[in-house]
């Protein structure tokens, strides 16, 4: 036993010890051919120019799981445990990962910083002119209806975020159509989706009540990829107030909520 | 523990009496058994079996779930024969198990060496069988000799190098003594082939290239040395015709998949269905589907022989829902096009010309922005297993009907690197729905279509009780009416359905088995 746990310690410190290097560092050749290989595996999630989609926007040089090319490395091949990154070590060889990096190195425009917009001013106005909080979560605080949005900042570009605001219908997110049931009685219930599958639907409406029905115990179930969400957000705020709100929206990042 | 033994040697006995070339040649007429990929040679995966009918589907419950253990897709049809299911699983993984109770008999596994380069995770479709043995092949492409009675390694002979891009994950076909086999890797600009081999040996009997080199007949289809990466996976089963001893395989698209600039010309013979001597390999004729394709639309989903009559003539027919969007019945003695017809949207072609050739739509062309067209990448109908019904002379298949964004980038090969010069990317707001379609054979038209809220990977089985069994991604097991294609029955199994479903009896009691998320289930008629 204390001979396994030494060699546990001396590779533990070995481990810990290296770190790996981009052999194809700065090469705009291997960022090209990284492209293509991103293209492939990683547009599904992160869109096909890297701006996001399930996944988050890889163009702004910030990383939730560390940013070194190492961390990068780590996190592409064993993915991220507890989120939707699964592990490519499988999938994709170390070379073309190392490419995958240069590529996202050669997008990278580091302007998280330079976000237009005051954020104290978009959080007021997230949970008071807006009424953002009654549909949407931000650290467990708000309602269900649409995503949660306490890790928006890092999921989501800045031009997804703005467009998400001023025209919510321009891409509606699986899980977030808009679903119409006729019941038997012929009463209308409008909701959001939460389920919907060739034998069943769910939804949940307004109020943030949830609903179950087969389709044999219905009349109809249709579902739009319209959004429920106001789409006169871009009339109601000032543009300097939409910069102020897509500040605030970019803050979020996750972790603990601010006390 | 006298009756154990008692039952032990019967058991064994019955495996021990092996699969033969008649057995299998005669798969059709054993319907308590599923002894080859496609039940038959020819691939209907039709069971004569009605005790489970349109009538009594609604009494249909499961009777055991095994839990496989084994992580990633089951895309397996497993075979049945001598009182045990065998199964293969992803990561080269398998297993036998007691028919009567799901109880494991044996496990096979062998860690896949790491390094591999693969385009879609590690599944595995099935074994093959002959004689007391098994065989499948492992994911860093090689083919694996199993006994049937213990799991035991007998051989394992490479198909092919995994450094360069090639794996393998279709079951094997036997024919006579040969065991044949195809690869994937086109994503990787490999050079594509089907194979046999010695099944007591495991010695290679032929070769046949589905890219043509330069100097052989279709080599002035590619431009200078692209043949040498030019595709053509074979990574679905093929299927034979014992009396015209022709083995049919899809194959897939060439190499790199959406920058067909590169490979000026048909390209042949990727995303066509070649006819080959089973004895030799030797290529009798082909037909190509989608000559110089840039959609990544292999052909390579199940090649289907039915004798149909076509405007009164009774003619031997290889059938194929293709990837493009078409469904086509050819002669399968010459093969000459019978007929083709669109079963899906399409919107590269506006059909079939005389000469067999699709009668092209410009625009639908990859480009750095962003092409629409129509089907998806993934096409139609992509590999999942079909099925054909003597009783209802239809053909059914699933099938994804939408379309997609294509791009492509310019890529320069590296030997065992990604190759596929780009790919395609969902249209907002446009999500595929799927269906299961079902295509009256004499007029390849659509004779009726189960809509689906969205595209299913699941194989189909045809009975002669009048259903099509098939499921969804969301884990319902469905039946539906074979002549209407109206839902009887469906169960939610709990786990995504992409494997086929097949049929047998169990004690003279009709069974139906699935493989579901990471287990296998069976069920039967309720007393």
């Amino acid at each position: 036993m204390l001979y396994r746990l030494a060699i546990c310690a001396l590779a533990c410190a070995a481990a810990g010890a290296q770190t790996r290097t981009n052999p194809f560092a700065g090469s705009p050749e291997v960022a090209e051919s990284g492209r293509a290989v991103f293209r492939v595996y990683c547009t599904p999630c992160h869109g096909i120019r890297a701006q996001g989609g399930h996944g988050p926007d890889l163009t702004r040089g910030v990383y939730s799981h560390g940013g070194s090319d190492d961390d990068l490395f780590r996190t592409i091949s064993d993915g991220v445990a507890g989120t939707e990154m699964p592990e490519f070590k499988g999938d994709i060889n170390e070379a073309d990962i190392w490419r995958i990096i240069v590529f996202l190195r050669s997008i990278a425009r580091h302007d998280a910083a330079g976000i237009p917009g005051d954020r104290a001013r978009g959080e007021a106005l997230f949970w008071g002119k807006g009424a953002c909080g009654q549909c949407h979560q931000v650290h467990a605080k708000g309602g269900h209806l649409g995503p949660d949005l306490t890790r928006i900042g890092v999921e989501r570009s800045l031009a997804y975020l703005r467009e998400s605001v001023i025209d919510p219908n321009a891409r509606v997110e699986d899980g977030y159509a808009t679903v119409t049931v006729i019941r038997l009685d012929g009463t209308r219930l409008v909701g959001v989706e939460r389920g919907f599958d060739n034998f069943s639907v769910q939804l949940m409406d307004a109020g943030g009540n949830y609903y179950s029905f087969l389709r044999t115990g219905i009349k109809s179930a249709r579902r739009e990829f319209r959004s429920l969400m106001p789409d006169n957000y871009g009339r109601l705020f000032q543009p300097a107030q939409l910069d102020d709100l897509i500040a605030y929206l970019t803050s979020l990042r996750g972790g603990e909520a601010p006390q | 523990m006298r009756m154990t033994a008692a039952l032990f040697l019967v058991t064994l006995a019955v495996v021990a009496a092996g699969i033969t070339d008649k057995r299998l040649q005669n798969a059709q007429a054993d319907p308590a058994t599923w002894l080859t990929y496609g039940k038959n040679y020819y691939g209907w995966r039709y069971s004569s079996l009605a005790e489970i009918n349109t009538a009594t589907v609604s009494r249909l419950a499961p009777q055991w779930i095994h839990q496989t253990g084994f992580s990633g897709s089951h895309e397996t049809t497993p075979l049945v024969f001598g009182g045990m299911m065998f199964l293969t699983g992803p990561s080269n993984s398998a297993a036998a198990l007691d028919l009567l109770t799901g109880k494991e008999v044996w496990q096979y596994h062998k860690k896949p060496p790491s390094g591999l380069n693969l385009c879609c995770g590690q599944p595995n479709r099935g074994f093959a069988a002959l004689g007391d043995r098994l065989f499948k092949v492992n994911i860093e492409a090689t083919l694996v000799a199993l006994d049937a009675r213990s799991g035991a390694l007998l051989w394992e002979k490479p198909i092919a190098d995994h450094r360069k891009g090639f794996s393998a994950t279709g079951a094997p076909l036997v024919v006579k003594n040969k065991v044949l086999v195809g690869v994937a890797g086109a994503e990787f600009g490999t050079r594509g082939f089907v194979d046999a081999y010695d099944s007591a040996t495991g010695e290679r009997a032929w070769r046949f290239y589905t890219v043509a080199a330069k100097g052989e007949p279709g080599g002035d289809t590619w431009p200078g040395d692209a043949w040498q990466r030019g595709g053509g996976s074979t990574w679905i089963t093929g299927t034979y015709d014992p009396d015209l001893n022709l083995t049919y395989w899809g194959t897939g698209n060439p190499g790199p998949g959406l920058d067909g600039d590169v490979r000026a010309g048909d390209n042949l013979y990727t995303c066509s269905l070649v006819a080959l001597d089973a004895d030799t390999g030797h290529l009798k004729w082909f037909y190509q589907f989608t000559p110089h394709d840039t959609h990544d639309w292999d052909a390579v989903a199940d090649p289907v022989l039915i004798d149909t009559t076509v405007k009164g003539r009774t003619v031997k027919a290889v059938v194929q829902a293709d990837r493009n969007g078409f469904f086509y019945a050819i002669d399968r003695a010459n093969g000459k096009l019978l007929h083709a017809t669109p079963y899906t949207k399409v919107s590269w072609a506006s059909g079939i010309g005389g000469d067999g050739r699709p009668v092209l739509i410009p625009g639908a062309e990859p480009s750095d922005a962003g092409t629409k067209a129509c089907p998806g990448l993934g096409g139609g109908h992509n590999w999942s297993a079909t099925a054909f019904s003597p009783q209802s002379q239809l053909f059914y298949f699933n099938s994804t009907d939408g379309c997609a964004l294509y791009y492509r980038n310019k890529q320069e090969y590296r030997e065992g690197q990604w190759y596929q010069a780009s790919t395609a990317d969902a249209i907002p707001n446009e999500p595929p729905a799927g269906s299961v379609v079902a295509v009256d054979l004499a007029t390849g038209k659509t004779k009726w279509r189960f809509e689906m809220v969205s595209p299913a990977s699941a194989g189909m089985l045809a009975t002669a009780g009048g259903l099509v069994f098939t499921g969804d991604g969301q884990g319902y097991f469905i039946a539906l009416d074979a002549g209407t294609g109206k839902p009887l029955w469906h169960f939610q199994t709990g786990g995504q359905i992409i494997a086929p479903p097949i049929t047998y009896t169990l004690n003279g009691k009709q069974q139906i088995a699935i493989a579901t998320g990471t287990s296998m289930m069976t069920f039967a008629l309720m007393n």
